[in-house]
């Protein structure tokens, strides 16, 4: 039998609890404090792509559906409905790739936004640049991914991300075609 | 089936954890010297990677259903601790041999990011129980692969003429570089494949 | 460290003679992974400096209270708790650095120099020298990191940005603005502006009459201490 012995086993032990309480009633305070903060900097994040994507919309509508989509419509000052907001998402290089994508009622997208990438540093992530965000702007359809020469709908790749390109490409598509589906259920 | 497949060619190719992402870099540099001990590091981690996240994937959905997501890091930390010690006790006692071969890394792994870093990355995904033990499991192997081929391109580099100043830890790092470049290669393989 | 070094040097041995990244090669993980801009990489360099501060505080304020079996794991809770309360407070007023350093954020827990200090340092010395400790060791890794993400986003990008400074334009684009060394910001990079940095840092010693910096096998790594000393030598193999 080994020696039970206080000193030994139990005040390492009630030490290293002590500690780990403390530290947990830490933590759960610095929560407290910031969880209101950073909801408010989701709040507002959210608010400023929803702009972007929509330059003329005043304000939005509350989230709604169309079978398991979700979508949000931009309004005018009279709060008519001017067109719609979809937030979608597709596989990249490096994990899945989030887009907002406005579309106005004639079909043709008002602006897209990048919400979360982890794409190649210098290579994915110039998805984030307005030249290639741009690219989308003013057309309606299903785009396609060139590598050289786009014409209508179609979109040039970022050099050396093409599956990036292809990702966020695969993304809008996706907000065009429950557009179609919001669009062709209210008729 | 297919993103099965995905998630795990993804780990060990294109996005490899230790040549892309950069995690577990310590075991990579430090351990790589010879292929049999580099063998064995990269066992025990996918070994451990892979009952890490069976065990943390449960405790995840328990902390986030509670509200209290803020605690991940230190419990997961905590959890990955206990279970290498926990492994250590187990192997000793009843598998002696496997304990030989793997038990002088166990304790190294608790401090291995690759093995937090997983955890942690499972989570952010998205990935389900499913998923996340497929992209354990393929981190584990993307780390054993870049391991022994690292620790292969080492040998054979301590019988070559390097200039005086890049002798030791520089000439390793470029021949790192060179390693991972060539992973890049791989890149949109899976992609293809997968189409 | 037993001799009794004045605070100066405890604060600036770790901006070069035993900076952490280039001498002691810790860290290396974050070090190659978030230098992909010269703003991601001071952004992680603070917040690893911020923490290693707080924890080095807190661990030897608590040296006589710790039983020294239970060490690791009471230095491992207190770092998670401070590195979890730097994620939370960068989230809440830096989001889109929580954007940029991504998942390294949380990782800073299993960051070598943290643990590495609290046991070479924090706990067999008194606060305020361990508070300076922290201090210098953080500064030492902001500047490895600062060194790494210029040389990789200039040559990679071909410019210099700093979103808080000039709107988040680039600085300048001078040689290489339109033809950028791509390689460089991807991984290989990484791995090659790294072996320089060592060996520049090698031939600094060299002048010093310091030996190289050395590859740690086990010896480095914190949980070293807790590895049993069949172990130990088993580790030299």
């Amino acid at each position: 039998m080994k020696k039970f012995s206080f000193k030994e086993v139990c005040v390492p032990a009630i030490v290293l609890f002590l500690i780990a309480a403390i530290c947990t009633a830490i933590l759960a305070v610095t929560n407290d404090v910031t969880s209101a903060q950073i909801a408010k900097n989701n709040a507002e994040a959210e608010r400023q792509s929803r702009q972007i994507v929509f330059t003329d919309a005043k304000s939005f509508s509350d989230a709604k559906t169309a079978g398991d989509k979700t979508f949000v419509e931009a309004l005018d000052e009279e709060g008519k409905v001017i067109g719609y907001i979809f937030t979608t998402s597709s596989k990249g290089y490096g994990s899945e790739i989030k887009i907002m994508t406005g579309i106005d009622l004639q079909g043709k997208v008002t602006g897209i936004e990048i919400l979360s990438i982890e794409e190649t540093a210098g290579l994915g992530m110039n998805a984030k640049k307005d030249d290639f965000k741009n690219q989308y702007v003013g057309a309606s359809g299903l785009f396609n991914v060139v590598k050289s020469n786009p014409g209508e709908n179609e979109i040039q790749a970022l050099t050396g991300a093409t599956i990036t390109s292809n990702a966020v490409t695969d993304a809008v598509n996706e907000a065009v075609e429950i557009y179609k589906t919001v669009t062709g259920g209210d008729k | 089936m297919k993103i099965f497949f995905s998630i795990l060619l993804t780990a060990i190719l294109t996005q490899n954890f230790v040549l892309a992402k950069f995690l577990g870099i310590c075991p990579f540099l430090g351990v790589s010297k010879k292929t049999k001990t580099a063998t064995g590091m990269s066992l025990a981690v996918i070994f451990v990677m892979v009952l890490a996240t069976a065990v943390t994937y449960p405790i995840n959905t328990l902390l986030v259903n509670n509200g209290l997501e803020y605690l991940q890091t230190i419990v997961f930390i905590l959890v990955i601790a206990a279970l290498v010690q926990l492994v250590e006790i187990v192997l000793k006692k009843y598998m002696p041999p496997l304990y030989n071969s793997l038990g002088i890394y166990l304790p190294l792994i608790t401090t291995n990011c690759a093995v937090l870093g997983v955890v942690l990355l499972n989570i952010d995904n998205g990935y389900s129980f499913a998923e996340s033990m497929v992209n354990s499991l393929g981190a584990g192997i993307g780390f054993l692969v870049a391991m022994v081929m690292f620790a292969g391109v080492r040998e054979r580099m301590e019988s070559s003429d390097v200039p005086e100043s890049l002798k030791g830890l520089p000439i390793t790092l470029v021949a790192a570089s060179l390693v991972s470049m060539s992973f890049l290669g791989f890149a949109g393989l899976v992609e293809n494949i997968f189409a | 460290m037993a001799e009794k070094k004045s605070l100066g040097k405890e604060l600036t041995k770790g901006f070069l003679d035993e900076n952490p990244v280039l001498r002691l090669v810790l860290g290396t993980c974050p070090t190659l992974a978030v230098s992909t801009s010269v703003e991601s990489a001071i952004g992680m360099g603070l917040a690893a400096t911020i923490v290693l501060i707080c924890s080095n505080i807190a661990i030897s304020a608590l040296r006589k209270v710790i039983p020294s079996k239970v060490r690791i794991p009471a230095y491992v809770v207190v770092i998670a708790s401070f590195v979890t309360i730097v994620q939370m407070l960068v989230k809440a007023f830096a989001p889109s650095l929580d954007e940029q350093l991504g998942v390294y954020l949380p990782l800073i827990v299993v960051n070598c120099i943290i643990l590495g200090r609290a046991e070479a340092f924090a706990g067999k010395n008194n606060v305020l020298a361990s508070a300076v400790d922290g201090l210098g060791m953080g500064i030492g890794f902001t500047i490895a990191l600062f060194l790494m993400g210029f040389i990789r986003e200039f040559f990679g990008t071909g410019t210099v940005t700093i979103s808080l400074i000039n709107d988040g334009k680039a600085l300048w684009s001078p040689i290489f603005g339109e033809n950028p060394i791509l390689i460089f910001i991807l991984a290989p990079g990484g791995f090659f502006v790294f072996g320089m940095l060592i060996m520049l840092a090698n031939k600094i010693a060299e002048r010093k009459g310091k030996p190289k910096a050395q590859l740690h096998s086990c010896k480095a790594c914190p949980m070293f201490a807790t590895c049993t000393s069949s172990e130990k030598e088993d580790c030299d193999r």
